[in-house]
């Protein structure tokens, strides 16, 4: 454990600075940003060819982050282990696996679906390969039974009955809800604040976000949809279900308090992405102010893993909107590494 | 003369040219009416369409900004996969409409797309306001056919009343008169003949 807190401080001069950001962020164009990018510890980047430029760049900010990750992964005790690969690794397996699914509902090709998965070796599930080749939508549902995502294979009725995917993509959630949990209850109390936390106040933001989805897919007369929220943690199930049925989301998010009144502040506006920015300034500020308590356990190894994740968020971005020809100020907003002050 | 060219200086003739005259003349009289409403639709319309346009303009900056931020909240894969994954589509009927006998195409939308359940909440604000702007851009279209046909519509009423005024009815106007002269011409010249033949027939009694 010494060894990985150790390698983590080596590690977190590695990430980009906010200054790095900020000038990365102000270069004219992509061709500029990519060599701005090979200046700092990414190096020279690749681009594919026959991809879009920015889609290329996010997959070279996934591989760098899960390179990070697995060289943490190497050297933590087992059990911590275990919590980042379910946090990390699962999460983006739900991702692919999400992504499957929705590739074969519209019938792309096992190429199509390939290119947009999340560039990682399968964690719990068989080959992604072998899925995005599968028949159909019933023989993936097939090749996952016996797996530890056999719940989402029972979901075929569902998925059947609504002819949509979202029952399949509720039970992957719920899976990954419920394995974070069980991963995080393993662990010692004090390793275990810092995790929670995070994972608390993602799942309530996010099932904050679902539940005003809800209330607009209500208004627009959609049908309801079975029980959504699984793990529910400082934001209660009564205040989601208000929620959805339509009550007044100022006087919801106001009565929520610090934290969540500022960082679902932008609906007022309308600004949703604005909302998950502010949830990961927010991840930013907790494990910041968790390693000025403590700058010597498993909260400089979260930090490393933390960061890391934010700026690869940011770059790919910072990417696209440079593809795009967007200049700072359009988008700075949406990004939290460079604003940190 | 050209246009007096093939007229039969007759009673008949001359009848059958005061009768159509007339009857161009009421024409005209309704082509320019039809001319002058024309006007007023056209001139009534591009002020809706300036209206319109500044209001799409609008709206479109703010959609805009709305599918930048899904962007750069999911990332370019994320936002295309989910995008991808919206099978019902937006269907169209193209119909025929008219205004003052000019037809223009008329779109009625039979069915729109349903996102709200395939796509994350920030995709799912960006896609309302696409959608919203896509049925403005539809009518707006629309509008704009409609107003160019009557532009159309217009330039060629235009060129008929100015071909009856200046041409048509000029023209018929001095065949007639030239009928009438030739008439009167000969109904002089049947005087002169009635009365030389009277005096002649005087003379011998």
């Amino acid at each position: 454990m010494t060894y990985a807190v150790v390698r983590s401080h080596a590690l977190l001069a590695d990430l980009l600075t906010s200054h790095q950001m900020r000038s990365i962020t102000s270069a004219d164009s992509l061709e500029e940003f990519i060599v701005q990018l090979s200046q700092t510890p990414y190096g020279q980047v690749n681009l594919e060819p026959d991809v879009n430029p920015s889609t290329s760049l996010e997959r070279v900010f996934y591989q760098k982050f899960i390179e990070r990750i697995v060289k943490i992964v190497d050297i933590v005790p087992s059990r911590i282990g275990e919590l980042l690969q379910t946090y990390y690794y699962m999460r983006f397996e739900t991702l692919n696996l999400d992504r499957i699914i929705r590739g074969k509902f519209s019938d792309e090709t096992p190429q199509e679906i390939q290119a947009s998965l999340v560039p990682m070796m399968p964690f719990k599930a068989p080959s992604y390969q072998a899925l995005s080749e599968a028949g159909d939508m019933d023989a993936l549902l097939e090749m996952l039974k016996g797996t530890n995502y056999d719940v989402v294979a029972e979901k075929v009725t569902a998925y059947k009955q609504y002819d949509a995917i979202w029952p399949l993509q509720l039970e992957l959630q719920h899976l990954y809800s419920t394995t974070i949990l069980k991963t995080v209850d393993k662990l010692p109390r004090d390793q275990r604040y810092l995790i929670s936390k995070i994972v608390e106040l993602e799942a309530d933001i996010e099932n904050f976000l679902v539940a005003i989805k809800q209330s607009r897919a209500s208004k627009e007369g959609e049908g309801s949809k079975p029980e959504m929220f699984d793990v529910t943690y400082n934001i209660s199930k009564d205040v989601l279900h208000l929620v959805v049925n339509g009550a007044d989301i100022r006087e919801a998010v106001e009565s929520l308090g610090k934290p969540y009144s500022d960082i679902l502040a932008p609906i007022y506006e309308g600004d949703v992405a604005l909302i998950r920015t502010n949830l990961r300034s927010q991840i930013y500020k907790t494990v910041s102010q968790a390693r000025g308590g403590n700058d010597f356990g498993f909260n400089p190894i979260m930090a490393y893993l933390v960061f890391s994740e934010l700026e690869k968020d940011d770059l790919t971005g910072v990417a696209w909107a440079k593809e795009q020809g967007l200049q700072g100020e359009e988008f700075l907003k949406y990004l939290v590494v460079s604003n940190i002050s | 003369m050209s246009s007096k060219s093939g007229v039969r200086p007759t009673k008949g003739y001359l009848m059958e040219m005061q009768r159509s005259i007339v009857f161009i003349e009421r024409g005209t009289e309704f082509l320019k009416l039809k001319r002058d409403h024309l006007a007023k639709e056209l001139s009534e319309s591009i002020e809706v369409l300036r209206g319109r346009r500044r209001l799409l303009l609008n709206n479109l900056q703010e959609a805009y900004k709305a599918v930048q931020a899904a962007y750069l909240s999911l990332g370019p894969t994320e936002v295309e996969s989910q995008a991808n994954s919206i099978r019902s589509t937006l269907d169209i009927d193209l119909l025929p409409k008219s205004v003052m006998g000019v037809q223009y195409p008329y779109i009625k939308i039979l069915s729109r797309p349903k996102v709200e359940g395939e796509l994350d909440i920030t995709l799912s604000y960006a896609s309302d306001k696409v959608y919203s702007i896509l049925e403005e851009i539809i009518r707006l279209a629309e509008f704009e056919s409609r107003v160019e046909r009557l532009a159309d519509e217009l330039g060629k009423t235009n060129r008929k009343v100015n071909a009856l005024e200046n041409f048509v009815i000029p023209d018929m106007k001095a065949v007639i008169k030239y009928i009438q002269d030739k008439l009167d011409e000969e109904q002089m010249e049947d005087l002169v003949r009635i009365k030389l033949i009277g005096g002649a027939l005087a003379s011998e009694r």
